[in-house]
């Protein structure tokens, strides 16, 4: 997707990519004991830029803002349907419906606000930029292969075992990476296994309260989305946008 | 300033491009006016409204024409528009954009582009016009619902249009607040003289502040005229909507209506009692007044209590009644027995001094309730805003558990019910936004959902009583709100309940659906079903209700039968109560009123 | 924030705690105290995972050595990461959702829009989600037993929960209309506002930082807990100058609190 905004001669992704990359990495590189931490947050906000940049080009209308928002709340809030089982966290599975019903920008967008916004409730901290990165990639990548054809409602099984896999593979890491950088200092790359096996067990769970809601909402999901966008015409200037 | 002309227009729905939802409609809105829109939910007031501002014109094909200040509104630029022409809608809650009240005040204005100084100015201006201030910090999401729809009013005013459009705006709201709302919506018209374009409910509230009525049926503007005028062209017409009308208008052509029956040609002496007096109104037509006094109907029309009072002593001024009261006699007191003095053993709920607080260290909000609900009976409990008398029925069905007290559902205790067993045949309650209930694409479905699938027949003769079978195949957030409602109520009841709980049934739904609601209602009871229900309204309890209770600080204050109840108290009562009460001791209907004031002619 | 050399962190670590103090007042002593003893614990473990350095303290475990330069580093780490949490707990205290949207509303005016939204729509959200829940559990479908009902049950909420605030988003997109969103630029507006004094301090900040951080790559806070101890003297040029811009930096924020107080508490004197 980057290569698709520097089509759109987007100043802002091609200063990211090609000066303040490569520069966050040499001033890291001499920076001593955080470098890992440091460096990491900074070039997760770098990719996050051109996402939030995207948006703000294209002008959104009060129809697509609404719909972002109305979608990150939704993923905010849903823990609180699950109460009754707490470790049972949807986000990253709606965020996925998300992406899949308004396209990879949306999709992305839906996760980071989220994440964001449900640290504003449980509070800021240095895994905020970390979680809204992990969650914006679940989004991009429901979109992604929503397109491709991977994630398909109609075949609720195998859209449930992939999104289980992503989160077990892709998302979860990602998040302990951040506890990687946070709480160690050196990395003893001896240890890296043991950590990433020991988050195994709670990244599996959350990878199946993801494959679960995909199972069961995917389907309703998309279909109520696409009543609210034949009704309203909400978001299509968003889909013309993306597919083409 | 400005004005809005509408010639012929004609619209059509794009799922609907056979019948019109409006049908040449032709309207003059006055510069510095209050006109009043009404109609039945679905009779185009909504469309018709959303004509005035076009980014809220609904897609469809149009004919005709909508001048704004003598431009073609579609030549009026969106800026313009957005400023000079506000619009506040139904729901409170889902108008609101950001997450802080200050914000809400600078959305508009920020929208214009407009200079942060000239907008601290106007916010600042505005929550003082308002009344904000003591709440301007806040979260929006710790604002009551009059609040909420205090703030959309000031956040549209806040751009200084010259229109005002109200869609329903306090059909979410409890009377309090919604009194205060229109009040305020009056206020801006009175000193501002800001034209007002309104549908309401709520006539009682609104109707002697406006200048014009608009009644609209299917598309059609039916009835158009002057305030007091406006019962009687309907009631020339024969026309449905006669029934909307406030109490006093209802009473004064009941009144007359009776009495030309019984005065037959005599009109002259029952023109003495009618009274010759004219309210001192806002009366926009000077011949108004000129009217010939030996015609019927010379007195005015009156439109609030006080003028429904005036006109009620007007006529009883020379000869005071000698029926002052309605006996009911043998069937109130079997009526007494039957509800009031119940067996315990017999009441389907029976709460003993049941004590709640949602946490150990906050306020008690039940404390010590004690009730008994007759069999067979619809019980109403009134009372104010935050009084407990939604939580005490959450209490009733565990959904809040009470620490002390008890409670008895058929005889059996609370606590001793299995969760399903509680909810199979025997309880069930209705929440007060019956959308809640919603998660299937048709109104089918949703039914489907509460039975076993060899059994359809249920679900027909469900829908049958509910009379929602022409909607079957509608998605439910599709249908108006008294439609939802009577979907929302089949799905209760199919799981077959004894007891049926009601949590402010009449909410934002029109008189039509009411009167059917309580037809549904009556026939449960019949069917031997008891009902207890929650709410605001004073006139569908004393209408509708066996028992009425009265709710306050936590506990039952007082409980009677409707015309006891309605006739002991003088601010929470009826309109007709409080009209006539100086002269009548038990009138509690428009019925009632009508029928003492018949007596005594 | 990250360095590890024994000054810089009891900078860090002391300015956490009096900026934590002066904000929140004796609430929060409980926090701070629960804190420490936390991160003791944590240093204390360290060596346990970390078995590398000189100065062998003890033997566990058949010949596990616990050695000093591990304890010390599980010190420093653990100081580090609960300054971070202090200063974390401050500024979630202090930089509230509107402060943030203040300085992003005129960046991105439609990002910091669909933040400010869904800062609202999530409280009423939640409060939709008790609501459904309960009204579900009126008629008998809910809350039963077992896992899998439970879950179907929540699924159909958040399902019920969309559909709901989809209804809702239609007309909260016809308010914004109404009221001339996507007519034109847009304002920003914020109770705040961006004076003399704002300018000054956002001046001093950024060059203190920029000293900081070019000392920080110097080696100014060089420091090596494991295999072999090894400490940035405290002599050198690069070291003072270092850690004087680092105390500088971080004791604005505790300075201009006191400042504030002691004028408040004057001026008060005097009425």
């Amino acid at each position: 997707m980057q290569k698709k905004h520097v089509n759109k001669k987007n100043i802002i992704t091609i200063l990211v990519i090609f000066v303040l990359m490569p520069a966050t990495l040499v001033v890291s590189w001499y920076f001593g004991n955080r470098k890992y931490y440091l460096s990491s947050v900074l070039i997760m906000i770098y990719a996050m830029i051109p996402f939030f940049a995207g948006f703000e080009r294209r002008r959104p209308e009060a129809r697509d803002i609404v719909t972002l928002a109305v979608m990150s709340a939704i993923a905010a809030a849903s823990r609180v349907a699950f109460m009754p089982l707490p470790h049972f966290k949807p986000l990253v599975g709606i965020t996925m419906i998300s992406g899949m019903a308004f396209g990879p920008q949306a999709g992305f967008l839906t996760g980071a606000i989220s994440g964001l916004v449900s640290n504003f409730v449980f509070g800021q901290g240095p895994w905020t930029p970390w979680q809204m990165f992990a969650y914006g990639i679940a989004g991009f990548i429901g979109a992604w292969f929503f397109r491709i054809g991977i994630f398909n409602v109609n075949r609720r099984f195998r859209t449930a075992i992939i999104s289980f896999l992503v989160v077990l593979c892709i998302i979860g890491p990602i998040l302990d990476t951040c506890a990687v950088f946070t709480m160690a200092g050196e990395i003893d790359m001896k240890i890296l296994p043991t950590i990433y096996m020991s988050g195994v067990p709670v990244n599996a769970v959350h990878g199946i309260a993801t494959a679960l809601t995909l199972f069961f909402l995917g389907e309703p999901m998309m279909e109520k989305l696409d009543r609210i966008k034949v009704k309203y015409g909400m978001m299509d200037t968003e889909v013309k946008n993306e597919v083409r | 300033m400005a004005n809005f002309k509408i010639k012929n227009l004609n619209f059509y729905y794009p799922t609907t491009p056979d019948t019109p939802s409006l049908k040449n409609v032709n309207l003059d809105i006055e510069e510095g006016g209050y006109i009043t829109v009404c109609g039945r939910s679905g009779s185009g007031k909504t469309t018709l409204l959303k004509h005035l501002k076009t980014v809220l014109t609904p897609h469809g094909k149009r004919e005709g024409e909508i001048l704004f200040d003598g431009r073609p509104l579609d030549e009026v630029g969106l800026r313009e528009q957005s400023s000079r022409i506000g619009f506040v809608m139904q729901n409170p809650d889902s108008q609101i954009v950001t997450d802080k009240v200050w914000h809400e005040l600078a959305f508009g204005l920020e929208s214009l582009g407009m200079e942060k100084k000239a907008i601290r100015l106007r916010v600042a201006e505005m929550a003082s016009y308002f009344g904000i201030q003591d709440w301007f910090h806040k979260d929006v999401s710790e604002l009551s619902g009059g609040q909420k729809q205090l703030l959309n009013l000031a956040s549209v005013m806040a751009m200084q249009p010259d229109v005002l459009i109200l869609d329903e705006p306090t059909s979410q709201l409890d009377p309090i607040a919604a009194s205060d709302f229109l009040n305020t919506v009056k206020k801006i018209n009175l000193e501002l003289r800001t034209t007002i374009v309104i549908t309401e409910h709520r006539l009682e509230d609104i109707l002697y502040a406006s200048d014009k009525v608009v009644v609209m049926e299917d598309g059609l503007v039916q009835v158009e005229g002057n305030p007091r005028d406006i019962g009687n062209l309907l009631r020339e017409k024969n026309s449905q909507m006669f029934s909307m009308m406030p109490t006093p208008v209802q009473v004064f052509y009941g009144v007359q209506e009776a009495d030309i029956i019984k005065a037959g040609p005599e009109i002259e002496s029952a023109e003495l009692k009618m009274g010759n007096m004219n309210f001192n109104s806002r009366n926009h037509n000077p011949s108004g007044n000129s009217v010939m006094p030996s015609e019927r109907g010379s007195a005015d029309c009156p439109l609030t209590v006080r003028e429904g009072g005036d006109w009620l002593s007007e006529i009883f001024a020379k000869e005071k009644p000698g029926e002052t009261r309605i006996d009911r006699g043998e069937a109130a007191l079997e009526k007494a027995d039957r509800f009031l003095d119940a067996d315990p053993k017999e009441c389907p709920i029976v709460v003993k001094e049941a004590w709640f607080r949602y946490e150990k260290e906050s306020p008690d909000i039940l404390r010590g309730v004690t009730l008994k609900v007759p069999p067979k009976s619809i019980s109403a409990i009134v009372g104010g805003n935050g009084t407990g008398k939604s939580t005490f029925l959450k209490s009733i069905i565990g959904v809040c558990r009470i620490y002390r007290g008890k409670i008895l559902i058929a005889g059996k205790k609370l606590e001793k019910y299995r969760y399903d067993e509680l909810f199979r045949n025997n309880i069930a309650m209705l929440p007060q936004d019956p959308s809640n209930l919603f998660v299937k694409k048709t109104v089918r479905e949703e039914l489907e959902e509460m039975v076993s699938k060899d059994d359809p027949e249920r679900v027909d003769s469900m829908g049958k009583l509910c009379q929602i079978e022409h909607l079957y195949s509608s998605h439910p957030y599709d249908l108006s709100g008294g439609e939802q409602q009577r979907v929302a109520l089949a799905k209760v009841l199919l799981t077959n309940p004894g007891i049926l709980l009601l949590d402010e049934p009449t909410k934002g739904i029109d008189s039509f659906f009411k009167k059917t609601f309580a037809g549904i209602l009556s026939k449960l009871k019949e069917k031997g079903v008891t009902i207890l229900m929650v709410t605001h309204d004073v006139e569908f309890c004393a209408k509708y209700a066996d028992v009425v209770s009265m709710f306050f600080d936590g506990s039952v204050v007082t409980t009677n039968l409707p015309h006891e109840f309605f006739s002991r108290n003088s601010f929470y009562t009826t309109a007709a109560n409080r009209m006539s009460r100086h002269i009548f001791e038990n009138a509690i209907t428009d019925e009632d009123l009508i029928e003492l004031c018949k007596r005594n002619m | 924030m990250f360095f590890i050399h024994p000054a810089f962190l009891v900078v860090s670590l002391g300015f956490a705690i009096t900026f934590h103090i002066t904000i929140k007042g004796s609430e929060s002593l409980k926090f701070l105290g629960g804190l420490l003893t936390f991160a003791c614990l944590l240093a204390v473990l360290n060596p346990l995972i970390n078995s590398r350095g000189e100065r062998i303290l003890f033997t566990y475990l058949g010949g596990r050595p616990y050695t000093m330069e591990a304890l010390l580093y599980g010190f420093a780490i653990s100081i580090m990461f609960v300054a971070v949490i202090i200063w974390f707990s401050t500024y979630n205290q202090i930089m509230t959702s509107d402060k943030f949207l203040y300085i992003f509303g005129r960046i991105a005016p439609s990002g910091s829009t669909v933040l400010t939204m869904t800062l609202r729509f999530v409280p009423n959200y939640r409060n939709k989600i008790i609501q459904l829940s309960n009204s579900r559990s009126a008629i008998g479908l809910g809350i039963s037993g077992k896992k899998k009902q439970k879950v179907e049950n929540a699924l159909m909420i958040i399902s019920s929960l969309i559909t709901w605030a989809f209804e809702g988003g239609i007309v909260t997109a016809d308010s914004m209309k109404s009221r001339g969103h996507g007519t034109g630029a847009r304002t920003s507006f914020a109770l705040y506002s961006f004076d003399v004094r704002d300018k000054t301090l956002l001046v001093l900040i950024i060059v203190l930082e920029i000293i900081t951080l070019t000392c920080g790559i110097m080696g100014a806070a060089e420091t090596e807990y494991t295999p072999k101890l090894y400490i940035q003297s405290m002599n050198s040029g690069c070291f003072v100058a270092g850690i004087t811009a680092y105390i500088l930096l971080l004791a604005i924020p505790t300075i201009l609190n006191l400042m504030e107080e002691i004028k408040w508490r004057i001026s008060r004197s005097r009425i």
